[in-house]
Parts: C-alpha cells; sequence; structure tokens
C-alpha cells in the first residue's frame, strides 16, 4: 500500500478499513477518504481514458474543480477527489462518455431551499475563517461555504511551520495546527454557519447564490454582503504529455501527501521556485519521497530564499534558467526531459537531460479564483475579496487581510467603525515578496552558546524575536517592520534553542566552543531520525555545500514545535555555518544515461477537458483571425467540465505565439455554473424529507 | 468614409450565411458587428435545432433549404457542424394537444412535409425514458435535426471572408444620416459607411437600427434561458418538444447534441422582456422540474452550463423581411422570433437572390414575411 506510515510532523489517525472494487479487482481503502486517495494508495493512478487520443488521464488539481479525475462510481461519473470512499463501491475507470447513469425516479417535487444571511463567505480558508470571525464579533449573521469537510483551506495541507509574527499571524505554528484553532473558533460561534463540502456555483442578479453540496442538494443562499475568499488554483504548464497520469499540481500533491498520508511517488521532480513549490520538495522529503530536483525558467528562486536553502541543504537541487521540455511515458509518467533556456526563453536543446521520476509537480504559480468577485461587482452587490481571491500572498497575509475585509464589509453593510491604519500598513508588508539578500554577519563562537542566523533575505518574519525568554534576539531595524533581519543584540542566551525550534526557515543554529578547535552545533531537524548519539552525519553550510559528516552528540524533541534539535560537534571552523542535515542520497538526483528528445513541442495540452493542443489552439486563430476567446468554444476550448478555469490562464501566451497580442483579445465569458450540478440535487423524491 | 455594394449590420446567424451568398454572387459586401467576434449575439444562445416543419408556406421553404445547406457544409466543404437528423418529436399528454397538433399535422402535410402521428411506444423508442403515463404519442418529422450553432457561424464566417467578405467587429452603428428616402452615410462609433444597399440583420437590436433611420419596427425582444449538461453516451436523437405549459414557463425543448450534452431551453411565462441576459435563480429549478417532469431518467445528469438568449419577436411570431416604403436601400431580415439560427441558412441564401439575381421565385416569402402585412395571425409553432 502506498501510505505513509511514519511522518515526522503528521500523525497518522484510526480509520475504519473498507473493501471496494476497481475494474473488477478488490481493493481496500479508508472509510471517507476521497476515492481519488484509495486508488492512489492501491498504486492506481489512471483514472479515465480520454475520448480524444485514448489518452489515459489521472488526477490534476484534487480539489475538485478541474474533473480529470472523474471516475464511474456505482455507475454515475463522479470527481474522485470529492467523493468519500464506502464500503463495497464499484469503482470503474471512466472510458470516453459514460452511460446516462440509472434512475428508477418516479415522483418527485421540486423544491430549492433559500437561507438568508447577512454576509455569504465563499470559501472558508485563512482569509475567510477570520473575517467571518471579525464580522460574527459586530453580530452579523455568517454563512460561510466551504466544498471541504473541514475548514481552513490549504492551511491544512500546510505542514511547514509558519511565517509573519505570532501576534498577528501564529507565525510558528503550522498550517493545520492554525486551521484547527480557527475552526474552533467558528464552531463555538452562534452567529456563524458552516455549510460543508458545498460549493457556491453562480452568483444570480436577483442577489441570490446558488449552492451545491456535494451529491447533495442545491440552495439558494440570500445575502446582504458577501466576502469573497475562495483561494486560489493553480497554473498549468503546456509541454508535450503534460496531461499524462502523474503530472499534477503541487497542490494535489500536498493534498495527497499531508492531508490523506499517501506515499504518492517514489521520485518526483518539481517545476517552479516559489514557495508553493520549495515547500512540496520539502513535504516530499519528509514523506520519504525522493525529489529528484527543481527547476524555474527565471534566473533566480521566486520563493524564500530561506525555503530554498533548506531544501537544497537536504540534498535537492535546483535548475535556474531550466524548463521541462516534455514528459513521457507508456500510459503514465515515466521520464521527464528538461533544458536551459537562453535569454528569449529558448530551450538549448545541447542542454537537454531526462530524468526517470513517476511524479512531475507543476508549481508554476497560482491565479486568484475571482470569479464571483466580478459578478458580484457586475450585478451592484456589496462584495469584497480576500486573501489569494484578492492577491496571492502566503497564509499568514490572508489571515491578517480577512480580517480587515471582514471590517471593510462591517462598514460597507453600515456599521460605524474605524479600521486602524496600522493594519493596512501590517498586510502590505505581510503580502511583500521576498526582499533584498545581505552578507552574513560576522560569527563570533563563545564559550557558551549563541545564535547564529542564516537568514538574510528581508521577509515578513519575526517569532524568534519573540519567542526569546531573554528578549536576546531583535530585528536589525533597517525598514522598521518584521521584513527586517534578526540579530543577536543581547549576549544572554541560555541555550534553550527554542529560536531554533521556531524558525519556520530553520535557519537558526546555536554554537558554542567546546575545544580548542572543536564547536558544539544545535540544529533544527524536521525528518523522522535515521540517527542517534556517536553517529556521524553530513552537515551542510546554507546552501547545501557538505561541510564535514559531524558526530551527534545529542538530540531532544521539542513538542510544541514538533522539531528535533540535533546537537552534534564539529571542527570550530565550519561550526558558525553549519546550518542542515543533509537527508537525501545525491544519486537520485542523477540523469538518466539517454536523452528523451522524441516529441513535438506544440503537441501540449493547453484545454484539458477537451485534450485541445495548443497547435490545434494556435491553427484555429490564425485561420479564424481570433481576437475573441469565445471563438475558441468551436474547437472545444473551455467547453469541458471545469468551465475553462484552467485553460484561460494560458491562452495570453499561446495567443502570442500564434502572433496576437493579447491586449486585442476579449476574454471569454465565464457563466454559471461554476461546479457541475445534477439534476437530483433540485428535486425531493416521493417520500423524501 | 468606406463604401461597399452592400453593408450588413449583424455578424449572426442571418447575417453570416447572407454575407457569404452575397459575396459569392461577386458583390463587394462588409458586415459590421458591434461585438467581437460573429455570432455573439443571439446565435451563441441558440441551442442547435433546424426544421422544415413549420406551418406556412415561407418558413418551410426556409427551413427545407437551411437542412440543405447545413448537411452540404459538411459534405462538400468539409467543415464539421455537427448536423444530427434525428428529427422534431412532438410528445402529447392531453386531448387538447393532440387535437391542436393532429389538425396541424393536415396542414402540414398539404405542404408536402415529412411529418406523422406516432403512437406512444414509438416515442418511447425514440426517446428512452420518456415518461410513459398519460402519453398519447407525438407527432414527427424526421427530416429535421440539429447542428452547433457555434460551428455553423464559424463555417459561413471563413466561407464568407474566403468569398471577400469583409468583417468589421467591436463597431457599433450609432446613426444613420438620409439624403431623401436613402440611407447616405452609416455612422459608427469609429468610421462611416455607405452602401448602395444595407441590410438590417441586428437580430435583437433589430429594432434600435430601424429608428436609426426612421423606421419603426414592431421587434421586441424577451429573453429565454437555455442550458447544457454534461455528456454521455448517445441515447436518444431527436429534438422534443413539449409544448405544454405550466405557472412559470411556456414550452420547453431540448435534445442531445453531436457531444453528448443535453441542451435544454425553456420559455419563461410571463415573458421576459428586454434585452438583460443576466442569469436569475429562478430558471435552474424552473428547468429542471419541467426536464424531469417528462424525462425523469435524466435525473442524475449534471448540468453544465446555463445562459440566457433573445427572442426578437414580432406581433405574429413570424420575421419581417423585405424592402420598406419609406426608405428606398434598406433590406430588413429581422424579428426571428427565436429560430434566426434555423432559418438563417435558407434566408440568406433566399435573399441573396433576390438582391442580386432579381428572383421572382420567392416572391410569396417576401409578401409573407413583409412589414406591411397586418401582422394579425398568429405562429401555431412557435
Amino acid at each position: 500500500m502506498n501510505r505513509i506510515e511514519k511522518h515526522p510532523v503528521l500523525d497518522k489517525t484510526e480509520h475504519n478499513t473498507v473493501r471496494f472494487n476497481f475494474d473488477g479487482k478488490e481493493m481496500e481503502g479508508f472509510e471517507n477518504e476521497p476515492v481519488s486517495s484509495a486508488l492512489f494508495a492501491n498504486g492506481v493512478k489512471e483514472f479515465s481514458i480520454h475520448k480524444k487520443g485514448n489518452a489515459p488521464q489521472g488526477i490534476f488539481c484534487a480539489n475538485g474543480q478541474c474533473s480529470q479525475c472523474t471516475v464511474i462510481i456505482n455507475g454515475s461519473p463522479l470527481k474522485s477527489c470529492v467523493t468519500p470512499l464506502k464500503e463495497g463501491m464499484d469503482i470503474r475507470t471512466l472510458i470516453h462518455l459514460p452511460e446516462l447513469p440509472e434512475t428508477d425516479m418516479k415522483d418527485f417535487e421540486q423544491k430549492t431551499e433559500t437561507l438568508k444571511t447577512d454576509v455569504l463567505i465563499v470559501g472558508g480558508g485563512p482569509s475567510g475563517l477570520t473575517s467571518a470571525l471579525e464580522l460574527a464579533k459586530l453580530g452579523f449573521k455568517i454563512i460561510i461555504v466551504e466544498d471541504k469537510d473541514k475548514l481552513g483551506g490549504k492551511l491544512l495541507l500546510q505542514t511547514h511551520k509558519f511565517f509573519g509574527s505570532q501576534e498577528d499571524s501564529y507565525a510558528g505554528m503550522r498550517g493545520f495546527e492554525i486551521a484547527a484553532l480557527l475552526e474552533s473558533q467558528i464552531k463555538e460561534n452562534e452567529n456563524i454557519t458552516v455549510l460543508y463540502e458545498s460549493s457556491a456555483v453562480g452568483i444570480y442578479k436577483d442577489q441570490k447564490a446558488g449552492v451545491y453540496k456535494n451529491n447533495g442538494k442545491f440552495s439558494l443562499i440570500e445575502f446582504d454582503g458577501m466576502v469573497i475568499s475562495a483561494g486560489a488554483r493553480e497554473k498549468s504548464l503546456v509541454f508535450p504529455g503534460n496531461d499524462l497520469p502523474g503530472v499534477y499540481g503541487a497542490g494535489a500533491f500536498q493534498t495527497l501527501v499531508n492531508r490523506d498520508l499517501i506515499k504518492a511517488s517514489d521520485k518526483v521532480f518539481i517545476v517552479g521556485s516559489g514557495n508553493v513549490g520549495l515547500i512540496g520538495a520539502y513535504h516530499a522529503l519528509q514523506a520519504n519521497i525522493g525529489v529528484v530536483g527543481i527547476c524555474d525558467i527565471l534566473d533566480k528562486v521566486s520563493g524564500y530564499k530561506v525555503h530554498s536553502d533548506k531544501i537544497q541543504r537536504m540534498g535537492v537541487p535546483l535548475y535556474l534558467k531550466t524548463t521541462v521540455l516534455a514528459a513521457d511515458g507508456k500510459d503514465k509518467l515515466e521520464r521527464i526531459t528538461v533544458a536551459e533556456v537562453d535569454k528569449n526563453w529558448q530551450p538549448i536543446l545541447e542542454t537537454a537531460r531526462t530524468y526517470e521520476v513517476d511524479t512531475l509537480l507543476i508549481a508554476a504559480g497560482l491565479s486568484p479564483v475571482d470569479e464571483f468577485y466580478k459578478s458580484a461587482k457586475k450585478f451592484g452587490f456589496k462584495v469584497i475579496k480576500a486573501g489569494d481571491a484578492d492577491e496571492i500572498a502566503e497564509a499568514s497575509s490572508a489571515m491578517f487581510g480577512g480580517r480587515i475585509a471582514g471590517l471593510t464589509m462591517a462598514k460597507e453593510l453600515g456599521r460605524k467603525i474605524e479600521i486602524d491604519k496600522a493594519y493596512y500598513e501590517k498586510a502590505e508588508i505581510l503580502k511583500s515578496k521576498p526582499g533584498k539578500v545581505y552578507e552574513p554577519n560576522k560569527v563570533v563562537v563563545k564559550e557558551y552558546f549563541t545564535p547564529v542566523f542564516q537568514c538574510i533575505q528581508d521577509i515578513p518574519c519575526n517569532p524568534c524575536t519573540t519567542v526569546c525568554p531573554k528578549n536576546c534576539i531583535t530585528l536589525d531595524n533597517k525598514l522598521g517592520n518584521i521584513l527586517d533581519i534578526p540579530l543577536y543584540s543581547n549576549d544572554e542566551c541560555i541555550g534553550c534553542g527554542l529560536c531554533v525550534a521556531i524558525c519556520p526557515g530553520l535557519a537558526i543554529s546555536l554554537v558554542k566552543q567546546v575545544e580548542e578547535s572543536f564547536a558544539e552545533v544545535m540544529l533544527p531537524h524536521e525528518f523522522l531520525l535515521d540517527f542517534v548519539p556517536g553517529d556521524k552525519i553530513p552537515v551542510t553550510d546554507i546552501s547545501g555545500k557538505t561541510l564535514e559528516d559531524a558526530e551527534v552528540l545529542s538530540s531532544r524533541f521539542n513538542k510544541k514545535y514538533k522539531t528535533h534539535l540535533i546537537t552534534v560537534k564539529m571542527s570550530l571552523a565550519n561550526a558558525h555555518k553549519a546550518i542542515g542535515i543533509r537527508v537525501q542520497d545525491p544519486k537520485i538526483t542523477e540523469p538518466a544515461k539517454e536523452t528523451y528528445l522524441d516529441f513535438l513541442p506544440d503537441d501540449g495540452i493547453v484545454c484539458r477537458c477537451e485534450r485541445v493542443t495548443v497547435k490545434e489552439i494556435v491553427d484555429f486563430i490564425k485561420e479564424y483571425h481570433v481576437r475573441d476567446v469565445n471563438q475558441l468554444k468551436q474547437i472545444r476550448v473551455g467547453m469541458g467540465a471545469c468551465g475553462s478555469k484552467t485553460c484561460s490562464i494560458l491562452l495570453p501566451r499561446i495567443f502570442a505565439q500564434a502572433g496576437v497580442d493579447y491586449s486585442e483579445v476579449t476574454p471569454g465569458t465565464i457563466r454559471p455554473l461554476t461546479v457541475e450540478v445534477p439534476m437530483s440535487s433540485l428535486i425531493n423524491e416521493d417520500g423524501e424529507k | 468614409m468606406k463604401n461597399y455594394d452592400i453593408l450588413i449590420i449583424g455578424a449572426g446567424s442571418v447575417g453570416l450565411p447572407l454575407s457569404y451568398y452575397l459575396s459569392r454572387k461577386g458583390k463587394k459586401v462588409a458586415v459590421l458587428d458591434k461585438r467581437p467576434s460573429y455570432g455573439r449575439g443571439q446565435n451563441r444562445a441558440a441551442i442547435g435545432g433546424i426544421r422544415a416543419t413549420h406551418s406556412d408556406p415561407a418558413k418551410i421553404k426556409i427551413g427545407q433549404m437551411s437542412i440543405e445547406i447545413v448537411k452540404e457544409i459538411e459534405k462538400n466543404e468539409g467543415i464539421a457542424v455537427d448536423w444530427i437528423e434525428g428529427g422534431y418529436l412532438y410528445p402529447v399528454y392531453d386531448d387538447e394537444k393532440e387535437k391542436a397538433l393532429k389538425s396541424l399535422l393536415e396542414v402540414q402535410k398539404s405542404y408536402g412535409l415529412n411529418i406523422d402521428w406516432i403512437d406512444a411506444p414509438k416515442v418511447i423508442e425514440l426517446v428512452p425514458g420518456i415518461t410513459e403515463e398519460g402519453l398519447r404519442g407525438g407527432t414527427f418529422s424526421p427530416g429535421d435535426g440539429s447542428a452547433s450553432p457555434l460551428k455553423v457561424a464559424g463555417a459561413f464566417f471563413k466561407l464568407s471572408k474566403t468569398a471577400g467578405t469583409e468583417f468589421i467587429f467591436n463597431e457599433k452603428v450609432v446613426s444613420m444620416e438620409m439624403d431623401g428616402d436613402k440611407i447616405y452615410k452609416v455612422i459608427t462609433d469609429k468610421e462611416e459607411y455607405s452602401a448602395d444597399l444595407i441590410i438590417n440583420a441586428a437580430g435583437g437590436y433589430g429594432k434600435e437600427i430601424g429608428e436609426m433611420c426612421g423606421l419603426d419596427l414592431p421587434v421586441v425582444p424577451d429573453s429565454h434561458e437555455a442550458g447544457i449538461t454534461e455528456p454521455v453516451k448517445h441515447f436518444f436523437k431527436p429534438m422534443v418538444v413539449d409544448l405544454r405549459s405550466d405557472n412559470q414557463s411556456a414550452n420547453f425543448y431540448y435534445y442531445q447534441n453531436y457531444e453528448g450534452q443535453i441542451v435544454f431551453c425553456v420559455t419563461p411565462e410571463p415573458k421576459l422582456y428586454g434585452v438583460d441576459c443576466d442569469n436569475t435563480s429562478e430558471f435552474l429549478p424552473l428547468a429542471v422540474r419541467r426536464i424531469l417532469t417528462l424525462h425523469p431518467k435524466l435525473k442524475n445528469i449534471r448540468i453544465r452550463k446555463t445562459w440566457r438568449g433573445l427572442y426578437p419577436m414580432t406581433p405574429d411570431g413570424f420575421p419581417i423581411v423585405g424592402k420598406t416604403k419609406k426608405v428606398s436601400n434598406i433590406f430588413l431580415a429581422v424579428g426571428m422570433c427565436g429560430q434566426g439560427f434555423m432559418l438563417g441558412p435558407g434566408l440568406g441564401k433566399i435573399i441573396s437572390e433576390i438582391i442580386v439575381d432579381g428572383s421572382k421565385e420567392y416572391d410569396f416569402i417576401l409578401d409573407q414575411l413583409s412589414l406591411y402585412r397586418k401582422f394579425e395571425g398568429n405562429e401555431l409553432l412557435k
């Protein structure tokens, strides 16, 4: 079974085991886990065969949005990622079009429930939850529509410690812990109703929203105001083989690995060096999945330096100015080919190399889910967007921004309140992109523990300053806000290691000289321990260069921050540079002997639902002089189940390839429904309540 | 000022084929549309039915030609338009409708149409899962069918452009300048145009265009709502029309398109007058009630999208086609009453023959669809 039995950060929870059938084969899974995860656990990665090109299809978003994971469950085509597994389910590969699902319905009545609320919040992630709490505090009645069975959104997938500040955004806590904390606050609040496993599917001109509960009922919600905190969706990338099972989003990977504890892969490659890609690599390593490499077409890392440093220390190579040329494999991903690009972003084929991997994660960035905001705005409703739906940033910023969104909505609804100006400044700071990189401070190793900071880039983060019991750590005050980098400013360190344990970047060590040419170094470690005192382990510097094999003296586990503090003995000369322990064997990162170059660049899939390629779209744009995205519907682009959520973001580049400036192009029209809704959800059958 | 032989206002269901046939006959033709591309007015909202089985000579002729033309595009031009010859089926559940349709049948047969009454088992065979209780049978016209409005529009755009038509998008006609009884200038928000003949094929906005040259055209749009499901394997072929009404709707109709998706459209009652095409929350529950009442087997299918489109209605439910007494160089092709997609191809060909060849063959159509008729009758099969 491809399950994660032991994880350094996550605890295994108890499940009932149930039996089900897949294509006639008996399998076992956990009751109520998503069918997609149960299939992955059983090694099944092909979910359907597309009618165009007989192409096998696997999971892509694992988030109920794209429908690529559709399988036939008890006769009905259903998205496996949002269908809970039950005993005895008959699950089959969807081959081409499904049959019309059978029914024996006789009598029914059409009845749609209409709920009323002051504020409808779409999305129970970090920003939605904090805005709900602010509004509820002011006495507003709130309905939160959340498409999962738990609150927290992407927080639930985040097993790493948070940046930001302890005061404003729970810095140092892990995402899933913050989610649980917020969910308990929401549940206690009687002004807030949560509709779980429910998606907003349309905003209507008569100031109502349509809401669909998974495999359940469709209802309408009447509201005075709306907060759109629907998060973001992952951008797809276009290259040949990009729809092979095994090529999917980093978010889907986090869902499988961190939420459902599925060992989704043995060897993974990641494209995109933003925080999502970097953290994805870290999560993979924690789940004992090999990370062959990360590439980014840009010439510098897009995410936080502390993240990329951390990944490289663990033994993951980072290839900049490098892009994925193709993915290949029979029925599922077996290999990818990457190459460096020149200054015009064109691949340099001489640099091409192939890696044998079973999974390629696409972490090419996010785009806001703001279509509800746009329709609500168009209709003149009181609406505010928050979190990623407003602007892509860290969850720490989303939580703070959500509070402002809540207060702003209260004002819009006529409540006389003042919003502290400092809030807006803080919100801006939390949204900051990674900033300036400094030279490390000169370190003097003393005979008692003092901290060394390998945190040398301006990012919004300061929990080390608030956790230190002796107030030894301050920020260097160059900018005068939490973007500043930390300093050891008060020489009273007692060697407690709290700063080492809390640092989300794992960028703080403690050092002390023990003999003339030796030192003890305390390092953070978020992996299962595979060594004991006396063992020698490879200790690296900030960028992953192995300094020496150092002897482990002791280890202790900080429960609150779920981090091991490992003390090693190493040479004094290296001690101040030591910051990490390599966990991955470099062999896994080697390329294959033969480079795979047998592909056509324009065979990449743009519209995943209908499998429309770059070439088909470019040819059509030229032939039909297309200047309106709606024209592409003629070749099925955007007509599939996802309703152009995935392909619309890719189109500017495709138009450019066809020689058309996208600013001359009219965007596609978005209509309800944003998620498909079965007719049965709008009726009550005879005898049903 | 740009000059053309013929300037068509509206690149929609009517304007597109019309421009093709006119260009093919050697005319210098331009098509103006305020929208960013072709077929973005009501063509994009059409669900795709094309039938010849109307109840009057003009529309029967036009419909027959439309079917021929659409089939030919696939056969002769090699452009896929997803034609399905699945027929039109009007299932009947009450005495009144049975009588009405049977008496209409006499008229339709007298025009030589291929339509007949079929009994309940035959209806069930054609539409598996249709409600059997109270089913009396229905009328069925096997030669009718459906095609993709998107693809038909795209095909005519391509053919017309190749034939020499100039398409001008994103330009809205704002006024016209008259010289006596002649339109001297058509002024858009960007340019000025003149033409020997101007054709009003502006669909939902035909009345507005008419007003610019002093014509009062009795065309009032009202909005209908439609939807489409996920695709499933084909299991029925006809366009099914339920003529019954309930407290929120008049008739409704649906079929399974080439892709396997069920496409449906409901006529709201009372009418939603105006050009507002924004969705309201009332449609989905209504549509589901109508569909499942007639066809409960569809219960578990998922609805993908819904939209609204306009029916530019005339008082008697028939289009307005022809020249006017007041303005000498305008030709009207407006008031399609929601049938622009199915009438467009035939009408385009006919109008081109009237205008360019001076054909008299279609005088009966011009008489019947004249702006100066009394608008007293009432279309039986709207």
